[in-house]
């Protein structure tokens, strides 16, 4: 399953006749995900190749949906992202990406990197608003850093 | 007793149905559309010998092929039929929902409670046109600052402000999923993007570009769905790729009409729908080309000011 | 006179036997377990070729016009009732009413959207010449013995039956007829009986309407499930079924272990097996009504989980939920026919589609 996965994200470097089922684009434990914003460790580890893992969602149900926070493992370290854009099918009138886009952020919700240069879906606004509570991690703060909604 | 009587019925549906000449015109499906201009220009050639009487009314269902309900029979109910395309005509009285096909390039403006002028807008080519009646939807694909994004929106969404057709043609292929697999400069449009407006009475163009893949892996196996709009497919196939095709092509299927006659609405039914919603039709589209034409008016005067 | 008394003992000596006699088999008098209502009589006639002469035919039409006639004179009596006409109505409403239900057939799905954008999935439900066929009060009223339960409502409520679908009184029985020309009606493809109280009762012959529910009110739809024939237990109760490898042979959709050993050493009742899934009469509560077309008599209700494939018939009658029940008087005992009614009523949540598009405004 890695090595499919990473066939899926690196086409050309790691081709080989492997053949696989139809995937779900589920974002799920182990899964590679694409660091959009430009923090210094995000563009680092998509340079090398060698895109972050998830090792956890924060969700009862471990599928990671639009604006969910996941652990992931990047560079040999663990980091906390939040998920901006999902190859998944989506609902009537939501964006759906051709890869499984990610922004670091620290504990308290502060995105790691100040740009994200990606179109981002505008369902986020109020998926971020409602997770916010006023006592704990402010993720609005990732909306500050987006260029481009959809 | 009764399955033999249904049995006699649908064999005499389908004589009846084998006797008429051009049989494949009447699929609600859009027509392959290499097949089409090859059509259009045998009709050239021959249309001094004899003139081909074309139904204008089951024209109609190139252009807006959701009034077709769907055909399964276990679904079918004419009032409900009945029902659903009068609030579909009253919904098309309130917007203008204008003829697209799939590889048009729309924008679409919707009414958005998450974004923050509470409207949005997208511009993209249509890769697919899917659903029959209310459940109609299609699917827009752009690529912006080099991220691929495909939206799908109900055609009869009430929260859609306005659906602008910016580019009117055909595509090869009447789906086109392998733009996900192709090069990005193949599905990447800007998003102010002037609409080009066709001279009236002109025939839908047909785009024969063929887009170039990316190398696998692919998200479908796109050499054995006989697709016309590719033209690098054949370097990335491995032997045993093109082995597989063979084996698994089958040719036999388009003379199977009992498959073909179930796919489709017979052309008794078709013209009934569609002589119950011409006039309508027709009246939208008449108020649709005045205003385009005051439109086309009025855009060198703002030019000037 | 010798012989006429003979006569007189003869015939009570026999009474007195079979009196012993039954008491003998039964212990004691009692009703019989089952009793079909009088309704429930067959209905598909079985098909003869009858050639008829031209005349006879004539005179078949005839008789069936002239029947025709008589039922919508029994209409417009019915219409003029006080029943349905009296503007201080002696009767009125209460929670505890219970109130007439309407045949329905299913015609299919469609979406309809909400003001706030939202799009939600309906079912349209078509109401079909619906008439009350007669009235029967509640002393009369006899329902079927079933198990051990007792009728408690014995003497509270009466029923009313309903009829939907005209058809052509000539293919079916005699009795069936019957049933329906008892009250100078035609008789209709479906009959079904609502248990309601004494004030909600009908005359004979009263159309019943789409309006005879509102737009927002919660309604019950009974009817029966989709045939799915002979199923195993993967789909009939969702068992998970076993592994496809790791060596697994011939148990791939099979249920495993049906029952334990020891003092339990025998199937028990109730346990999940193959067997057939579907066509059972099953009640979809709470259902809400988002619109009505006075026109066509549809009603669209909220939800696609109501039983039944398209075409399939369902009574609906008001919800029994105590949540969901009616707040304030329905129609009663039911809408009579009016002329100057608008052509849809719309829930107050939905976007009528001939209504200007939704946008949305900043908060201020």
């Amino acid at each position: 399953m890695f090595r499919t996965i990473l066939n899926k994200l690196n086409p050309v470097e790691l081709t080989c006749g492997f053949h696989t089922t139809a995937c779900l684009n589920e974002v799920r434990l182990l899964t590679r995900l694409r660091v959009v914003d430009n923090s210094e460790i995000g563009m680092r580890a998509m340079a090398e190749g060698k895109p972050p893992k998830v090792i956890c969602v924060y969700n009862k149900q471990r599928v990671g949906f639009i604006g969910d926070r996941v652990m992931v493992a990047i560079k040999g370290q663990k980091k906390k992202g939040i998920l901006v854009g999902l190859k998944q099918t989506q609902k009537v009138k939501v964006p759906k990406f051709d890869s499984n886009n990610i922004v670091l952020i620290d504990d308290n919700g502060t995105p790691l990197g100040t740009r994200i240069h990606v179109p981002i879906p505008t369902i986020l606004r109020t998926i971020l608003k409602e997770k916010t509570h006023s006592k704990g991690a402010d993720y609005t703060k990732l909306l500050a850093i987006a260029t481009k909604f959809v | 007793m009764a399955v033999t009587l249904r049995k006699s019925t649908e064999l005499f549906t389908v004589a009846k149905w084998l006797t008429r000449r051009d049989c494949r015109t009447l699929s609600s499906l859009p027509e392959k559309a290499k097949l089409a201009s090859l059509e259009v220009t045998e009709k050239a050639e021959t249309s001094r010998r004899r003139p081909k009487k074309v139904n204008p009314l089951l024209e109609n269902r190139h252009a807006y092929p959701e009034f077709l309900p769907d055909p399964n029979p276990k679904w079918r109910n004419s009032l409900r039929e009945k029902l659903e395309r009068a609030d579909m005509l009253k919904r098309r009285n309130q917007i203008d929902i204008p003829e697209f096909y799939v590889g048009s390039i729309l924008a679409v403006t919707i009414a958005d409670p998450h974004s923050q002028g509470k409207t949005n807008r997208f511009v993209g080519i249509c890769i697919e046109r899917k659903g029959c009646g209310l459940r109609a939807e299609f699917t827009l694909r752009n690529v912006v600052d080099h991220q691929g994004v495909e939206v799908r929106y109900d055609l009869y969404d009430p929260t859609i402000h306005k659906i602008q057709v910016l580019r009117v043609e055909k595509r090869l292929d009447d789906k086109l999923f392998y733009l996900r697999d192709a090069l990005p400069e193949y599905s990447t449009f800007s998003f102010d993007m002037d609409p080009e407006i066709l001279p009236e009475g002109t025939p839908v163009p047909i785009n024969p570009v063929k887009v170039e893949l990316k190398p696998k892996p692919w998200l479908e196996r796109w050499e054995r769905q006989e697709l016309q709009g590719i033209s690098n497919i054949e370097q990335y196939l491995t032997k045993k790729d093109k082995v597989r095709r063979e084996l698994r092509k089958t040719p036999w299927e388009k003379y199977d009409l009992m498959k073909q006659y179930r796919k489709t609405i017979p052309i008794e039914e078709q013209t009934d729908i569609w002589s119950e919603v011409n006039s309508q039709l027709q009246q939208l589209q008449l108020a649709r080309k005045k205003s385009t034409r005051k439109r086309t008016f009025s855009a060198p005067k703002t030019q000037l000011g | 006179m010798f012989p006429n008394s003979l006569k007189l003992l003869w015939g009570a000596l026999q009474k007195s036997r079979f009196d012993n006699a039954a008491c003998n088999i039964r212990g004691a008098s009692r009703q019989p377990r089952f009793r079909p209502p009088y309704w429930y009589v067959p209905k598909e006639r079985v098909w003869t070729d009858d050639y008829l002469t031209k005349e006879n035919k004539q005179f078949l039409e005839e008789v069936i016009k002239d029947k025709l006639e008589a039922q919508t004179a029994l209409e417009k009596k019915a219409l003029t009732s006080p029943i349905l006409n009296d503007v201080k109505k002696n009767v009125t409403w209460t929670p505890q009413t219970k109130r007439v239900g309407l045949i329905a057939r299913k015609i299919g799905n469609y979406p309809l959207w909400c003001k706030d954008g939202k799009k939600v999935s309906t079912t349209l439900l078509q109401v079909v010449d619906n008439h009350v066929i007669k009235y029967i009060p509640p002393e009369e009223y006899k329902p079927m013995i079933k198990s051990n339960v007792k009728w408690v409502e014995k003497q509270k409520y009466g029923c009313i039956l309903v009829g939907a679908e005209n058809i052509d009184p000539s293919v079916v029985t005699k009795d069936y007829c019957g049933i329906f020309d008892s009250v100078g009606m035609l008789p209709k493809r479906h009959l079904c009986r609502f248990v309601v109280s004494p004030e909600s009762a009908l005359p004979n012959g009263t159309p019943l309407y789409a309006t005879h529910f509102r737009v927002g009110d919660c309604i019950d739809i009974r009817s029966k499930t989709m045939d799915r024939g002979f199923q195993g237990v993967m789909k009939r109760w969702g068992f998970k079924g076993m592994p496809a490898s790791h060596g697994v042979t011939k148990t791939h959709r099979r249920p495993g272990n049906i029952g334990s050993g020891g003092e339990k050493a025998r199937v028990w009742p109730g346990t999940k097996m193959p067997g057939h899934m579907g066509n059972r009469w099953r009640t979809l509560r709470g259902v809400k009504i988002l619109r009505i077309d006075t026109k066509y008599n549809v009603i669209w209700t909220l939800g696609v989980a109501i039983p039944g494939e398209t075409g399939a018939m369902c009574y609906l009658f008001d919800t029994v939920l105590p949540l969901k029940r009616n707040k304030t008087a329905p129609p009663f005992p039911t809408q009579p026919f009016m002329n100057d009614v608008p052509k849809e009523y719309f829930e107050d949540t939905i976007h009528p589609f001939d209504e200007p598009t939704i946008s949305y405004y900043e908060e201020i």
